[in-house]
């Protein structure tokens, strides 16, 4: 059985669909749900943790069904929401104790400061939480949400609005957290966190999954090496087989490349050879970003992979 | 159930720790009191001050309920409901919770009037008595604060809220019997007074400061308070599936 499938989710908000037929299988795994704002992340854990009902389609949380058994659904999870909701004028261990006590833990004052000292929230957690950074105060809605040890962690958009350091710690802890065998559902618009942290992660764009699997094969499966190239002088592209021209803006030349090692000296041997100064070569390999925009391309346009459509769409980045 | 208690818990730490707040919810009631009780030059009674504090009684619990609508749409404004109905605990005690430290809370107001009215010259009453007006200032209040919830959940905006209190509280309070007996009363207020649901609170209490015992009246805002309460427990469920 696993922690969460889903089957066919779809939901409409009147005619426009905010989740369109969403069909995964997650388990003892830290997932990610990436895409832009707007694209049916948030929708989707409302309608796992039995906060709004699917239109159509089922989902299941721990084998139980999210729109007939939403009490044992509640049960097996924890929900931390996009937008910050914690009480300032109580302090921090308050703030945790009520959730235990809503919980009903047999020891809810020990448990609280076990879930304090987890989050590194135990010196503070006298203070009235109004005096919290916001990283404290994500970590201490991660306490609140731990206190009664759920199977499955829902987390909305975690580290929106943090700072460098403390998104850092917040994977951190959810990283602690999958290793003692927790599985965590997680949304976010940072494909870069996503990259580093996820076991797996889901690409929606529009409602729909336009990719799914571990973020490096999806990075491997693009085949693509991204080279850009600072020249000066009179500039002809070079042309071969597996190199691709993806943009020029000023002295700074872009090319995709099947394989970016062997493209490296034919490029910088023909650009030479053709007048060129070519100051600086540099090769990068395609990041969750580009899979992103490979697979928006695909979606719009349900051919293959459209390299037109690509190169458009990494000049936009620009 | 004890998540009820819970809920109440928390609102109760809130509010007691908003001084202003709570200075002003205490103050006002009293205020209204002396001016009013005091102040009015008044014929048709004998003590003026027992007469009216039936009146501001009510009138308090009125307020008070009706201003407890406005937490529940902070919390749902806020994102606390929606971390409350993820809770496995039975999601009816959120609403419940909200009534009960509306209720409590206006208990707490009405209890500073009850004494500053003695204070200022109410006559005393036997403790059967002041069980008999807080039972039905409960029962009212329970009334009152579970249609303001219930409101609260279809309200958009703290706004909209506001000015659904205003519409509400000011002419029900003007149109009832809290200021003056019906006998001095012209005769359209008359017919709008004998039907307003605050006169039928205040006319209970002072039959109860007058020595008798208001059962029927008692009785009727008892049901009326277990199908209110049933009503706003069904549609708290329809909304929050
Ligand atoms: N309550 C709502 N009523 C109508 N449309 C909504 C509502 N909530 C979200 N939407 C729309 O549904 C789409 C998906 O929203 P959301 O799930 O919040 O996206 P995300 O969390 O990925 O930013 C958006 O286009 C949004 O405008
Ligand atoms: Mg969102």
């Amino acid at each position: 059985m696993n922690a969460i499938e889903t089957h066919d989710l779809t939901r409409y908000y009147h005619s426009l669909c905010a989740v369109d037929h969403l069909s995964l299988s997650i388990n003892n795994e830290i997932f990610g749900l990436l895409g832009p704002n707007g694209s049916g992340k948030t929708t989707t854990v409302l309608m796992l943790t039995t906060l709004l009902h699917p239109t159509e389609g089922t989902a299941s949380v721990c084998g139980y069904d999210i729109a007939r058994e939403g009490e044992k659904v509640r049960r097996q999870l924890s929900y931390v929401p996009q937008e910050m909701a914690v009480d300032i004028k109580m302090t921090g261990r308050e703030n945790v104790l009520f959730f235990a006590h809503l919980y009903g833990i047999p020891r809810a004052k020990d448990k609280t400061d076990e879930v304090l000292a987890v989050m590194e929230l135990t010196d503070r957690a006298d203070d009235l939480i109004r005096t919290y950074s916001g990283g404290m105060l994500r970590r201490l809605e991660l306490a609140q949400a731990l206190v009664h040890d759920p199977a499955v962690l829902f987390l909305d958009e975690p580290t929106i609005g943090l700072d460098v350091a403390a998104r850092k710690k917040i994977w951190e802890h959810i990283g602690a957290l999958r290793k003692s065998g927790m599985t965590i559902f997680v949304t976010t618009h940072y494909m870069d966190e996503a990259d580093l942290y996820c076991d797996r992660v889901g690409i929606i764009s529009k409602g729909k999954v336009v990719a799914l699997g571990q973020p490096s094969a999806l990075k491997s499966e693009l085949m693509t090496d991204i080279i850009t190239a600072k020249v000066s002088g009179p500039v002809s592209i070079p042309t071969r087989e597996g190199i691709f021209l993806v943009g020029q803006a000023a002295d700074e030349i872009t090319f995709t490349a099947e394989n970016g090692r062997e493209a490296l000296p034919y490029l910088a041997q023909a650009l030479s050879a053709n007048g060129a100064i070519v100051h600086s070569l540099s090769l990068r390999e395609p990041t969750l970003d580009d899979v992103f925009l490979h697979a928006v391309g695909n979606q719009d346009e349900p051919r293959n992979f459209d390299d037109h459509q690509f190169r458009t769409m990494l000049r936009r980045r620009k | 159930m004890s998540s009820i208690w819970y809920y109440m818990e928390r609102d109760m730490i809130k509010w007691l720790r908003g001084r202003v707040a709570v200075i002003s919810l205490l103050i006002m009631p009293a205020a209204w009191l002396i001016f009013v009780g005091l102040a009015l030059p008044v014929t048709f009674t004998g003590n003026y001050l027992d007469f009216i504090t039936p009146g501001i009684l009510v009138m308090t619990m009125l307020a008070s309920s009706m201003a407890g609508g406005t937490l529940l749409i902070f919390d749902k404004i806020l994102g606390f409901l929606n971390k409350f109905l993820a809770l496995p605990s039975p999601r009816e005690s959120i609403l419940f919770g909200k009534i009960l430290f509306i209720t409590i809370r206006g208990v707490i107001q009405s209890t500073i009037i009850l004494v500053v009215a003695t204070l200022i010259g109410a006559t005393i009453l036997s403790l059967a008595q002041y069980g008999m007006i807080y039972l039905i200032l409960v029962l009212f209040g329970l009334v009152i604060s579970g249609i303001a919830t219930t409101v609260a959940l279809y309200v958009e905006d703290h706004d909209s809220y506001a000015a659904f209190n205003t519409l509400i509280t000011m002419p029900l309070f003007f149109t009832s019997s809290a200021l003056m007996p019906y006998s001095v009363m012209p005769p359209w207020l008359r017919a709008i007074a004998s039907v307003n649901p605050l006169s039928f609170a205040i006319d209970a209490i002072r039959s109860v400061e007058s020595g008798m015992v208001p059962f029927i009246q008692v009785g009727i805002l008892a049901i009326l308070c277990v199908v209110v309460l049933a009503v706003c427990m069904q549609v708290f469920r329809k909304m929050t599936v």
